[in-house]
């Protein structure tokens, strides 16, 4: 079990009613596992996945990595050395160029990091299919699915065993989806890392190896 | 990547944002900077300027103060003399280097001509005048000449033992000496004559007189004749003769001579001797003198004074002149205040509004960072970095063009002033003889450390506050919050 979640409330403050995103939910994910959260939209897979990746704090319930409440970990050192996030908008930093949004993470984690980073952030580029002369472009200037992979490649810098990620494959065609996802079951299967997706596609869904259905709060396995 | 090159990276990837940044504070800087400048000047100029004026200060009556006074209250004054207990009192204060007090007479002679100049013209008396200036003094080394008013060129000085004796020992002018060929050791005669004029008869008469010898014990020059002040209408001339012809003896012989005037006075002047019968008559009559250790005393000096002195009497400073003679530099000071104090508002407004709104673009890119892990010191360093290199050169480059603009702009300002002070404010209250003129001489828009640092210090900080509080505003939130935002 590397990620549990237990009992996580999370609610919006409407007036003088407490308006519920996630009540009492909880999960547990394990190393080696690709896993899709599905719902519909508004349902709160976004606020789950900042909270599984400590942007934000529950108002109650407990979050335990590799059996250790993150809040003792620390938020920050939490995402800085052991989570990947990517993001539904892709949030790479604009003016920089590709590779060097994967050097960013790089220069941030306490993690090991191979000496050459530069290197090996072009491997990755290339790995997830950006070749040498995309990644020396600024970002703004890849389209949205070369935008996608680098932030792909750029949660996957520090090496660590958790990525989550949220729709990312809701900008790119059907060809390139399977790519992505193809990325995904290799990550699990053959890196042994955790990856969770949140998506709308129930054939994404299909390919993982669980799948989960947020409705009404609770998260539920969906068979 | 760390954040250090992050941010140096950011200067130069913005090229747009960062020249409009540049421009801004360059723009703003140069206000500061010229304000601050002038601001500089002003202060350098009054500490020049209350050094030149000396560290003195002594008690007087507060002729403002018996201004005000209506003739009721005037008759009702019980007037009071400064006593020596007094002026020990104060004198043992603190702030007192060493002081003296001074009882002075004129007299005349009978035997040694006044010095009159270097001109060798032939003064005609009809009797003795009352040439000579005998000034008593207490401080045995002569405060004169501690002060560099004059310099002992031969002989020496008082003894303590002549001092409280009240030996017949004077201190003369080399000039004078020289005039009636005197020398250390010889003795001289001055005559203490005791007129009355006869209202009926309208004639004058010498009632009494007698004669005062005293042995010359050294001889001084005086050092106050200033070379670019001599002036043509012979002012300066007057102070520096009254100066030649001055006799430094201790106060005691002074006291004794006063004292043999009045008693003769009154022996002559019956109406007089009437209307003052009874009344016990004080002949020490003593003009204190404290030199301080330092001009930037004389206010504290005068608040711990003021409550030990009798009514309607006061301390008054070398240095109180100088807000008379200062107007041109005040008025500069002023304006440099406002600009100042304008300008740093504006500052912080401005820039705090293009900081802001240069930040509100990066708000998502803080929220990545500190999604990716980055301590938020870290990325508050990082943007700090961007705005504090464009500020820094930004503030370098209008250091130098403000300064520039300082100096023409108080140039023209002065020249202006210059003729509206200059010749209303002249003061000679302690002999000393610094003019409006001088205090625009000393008046000079400088590079000095000071006010690089001053500067660089009032522009950094500035711009750091206006960064770092949005920052940390921004900062605060968690990153899912600044990420949605
Ligand atoms: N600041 C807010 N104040 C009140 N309600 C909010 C706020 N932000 C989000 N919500 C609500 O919280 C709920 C969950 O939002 P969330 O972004 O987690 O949904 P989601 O499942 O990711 O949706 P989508 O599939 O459209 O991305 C939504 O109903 C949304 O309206
Ligand atoms: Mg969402």
């Amino acid at each position: 079990m590397i990620l549990e979640a237990r009992d996580l409330n999370y609610y919006y403050q409407d007036g003088d009613m407490r308006r519920y995103i996630l009540k009492d939910t909880s999960v547990s994910f394990e190393k080696g596992k690709f896993y899709t959260i599905l719902g519909q939209s508004g349902s709160g897979k976004t606020t789950l996945l900042s909270l599984l990746s400590a942007l934000d704090s529950p108002h109650s319930g407990t979050i335990l990595f590799n059996d250790q409440d993150i809040k003792q970990i620390g938020y920050e050192n939490y995402r800085r050395n052991h989570v990947g996030i990517i993001f539904q908008s892709y949030n790479l930093i604009p003016t920089f160029t590709a590779v060097e949004n994967v050097l960013i993470p790089m220069s941030i984690t306490e993690n090991e990091v191979p000496e050459d980073q530069k290197t090996v952030a072009y491997n990755l580029l290339d790995y997830i299919g950006i070749v040498k002369s995309k990644a020396d472009r600024t970002v703004n200037k890849l389209s949205g699915g070369e935008q996608q992979r680098v932030a792909i490649a750029r949660a996957l810098a520090t090496n660590v065993e958790l990525i989550v990620a949220d729709e990312p494959t809701g900008n790119l065609d059907e060809e390139m989806e399977q790519e992505i996802i193809d990325i995904f079951k290799r990550l699990a299967h053959e890196h042994n890392k955790c990856v969770i997706v949140v998506t709308h596609s129930n054939e994404i869904a299909l390919q993982s190896d669980q799948s989960f259905l947020l409705r009404k709060g609770v998260l539920t396995a969906n068979e | 990547m760390n954040f250090l090159k992050r941010g140096l990276l950011g200067i130069t990837r913005k090229k747009g944002k960062s020249l409009i940044l540049l421009a801004v504070i360059f723009v703003l800087g140069n206000l500061i900077s010229g304000a601050t400048a002038i601001q500089q000047a002003t202060v350098n100029v009054e500490t020049n300027i209350k050094e030149r004026m000396g560290a003195l200060a002594t008690i007087q009556y507060d002729y403002e103060e018996l201004d005000q006074l209506s003739e009721e209250e005037w008759m009702e004054i019980e007037w009071q003399n400064i006593g020596p207990d007094l002026i020990e009192q104060v004198g043992e204060l603190s702030y007192v280097k060493y002081y003296d007090y001074n009882m002075t007479n004129y007299l005349g002679s009978n035997s040694i001509e006044s010095y009159q100049g270097d001109v060798e013209e032939v003064v005609h008396h009809i009797g003795p005048s009352m040439d000579f200036y005998m000034k008593g003094i207490n401080y045995a080394p002569v405060l004169d000449f501690e002060e560099g008013k004059g310099q002992l060129v031969d002989g020496r000085v008082f003894t303590e033992e002549e001092v409280k004796n009240g030996s017949s020992v004077a201190i003369i002018s080399k000039k004078l000496a020289d005039r009636n060929n005197l020398q250390v050791g010889d003795n001289f005669t001055l005559v203490n004559e005791v007129y009355f004029w006869d209202y009926e008869t309208g004639e004058e008469e010498i009632v009494a007189s007698r004669d005062v010898v005293l042995e010359i014990i050294g001889l001084f020059e005086s050092l106050t004749l200033n070379e670019d002040m001599e002036m043509d209408d012979g002012f300066i001339d007057w102070m520096d003769l009254d100066y030649q012809n001055t006799i430094y003896v201790p106060n005691a012989i002074v006291i004794n001579e006063t004292e043999f005037y009045y008693e003769e006075y009154i022996k002559a002047d019956k109406e007089y001797a009437e209307s003052i019968a009874g009344e016990a008559i004080d002949y020490e009559y003593y003009e204190p003198m404290f030199v301080l250790n330092s001009p930037e005393d004389s206010e504290a000096f005068a608040e711990e004074v003021k409550p030990l002195l009798p009514q309607y009497y006061t301390v008054i400073s070398a240095t109180d002149q100088y807000d008379n003679i200062a107007g041109p530099v005040e008025s500069m000071s002023n304006l440099s205040k406002y600009v100042l104090i304008a300008a740093a508002i504006a500052t912080i407004l401005i820039i705090g509004l293009v900081v802001l709104l240069f930040l509100r673009d990066r708000k998502r890119e803080l929220g990545i960072y500190l999604s990716l892990g980055e301590s938020r010191g870290k990325v508050i360093g990082q943007i700090l970095i961007e705005v504090m290199v464009v500020a820094f050169v930004g503030i370098t480059l209008s250091l130098f063009s403000g300064n520039m603009m300082a100096g023409s702009i108080s140039e023209s300002m002065m020249k202006v002033d210059d003729q509206d002070y200059y010749h209303d404010y002249m003061y000679y209250g302690f002999n000393n003889d610094i003019t409006t003129e001088d205090v625009i001489d000393a008046y000079e828009v400088t590079f000095d450390s000071t006010y690089i640092l001053v500067f660089y210090g009032i522009g950094l900080l500035t711009i750091l506050l206006s960064t770092i509080i949005p920052l940390v505003y921004i900062v605060r939130l968690n990153p899912k919050k600044i990420l949605m935002e």
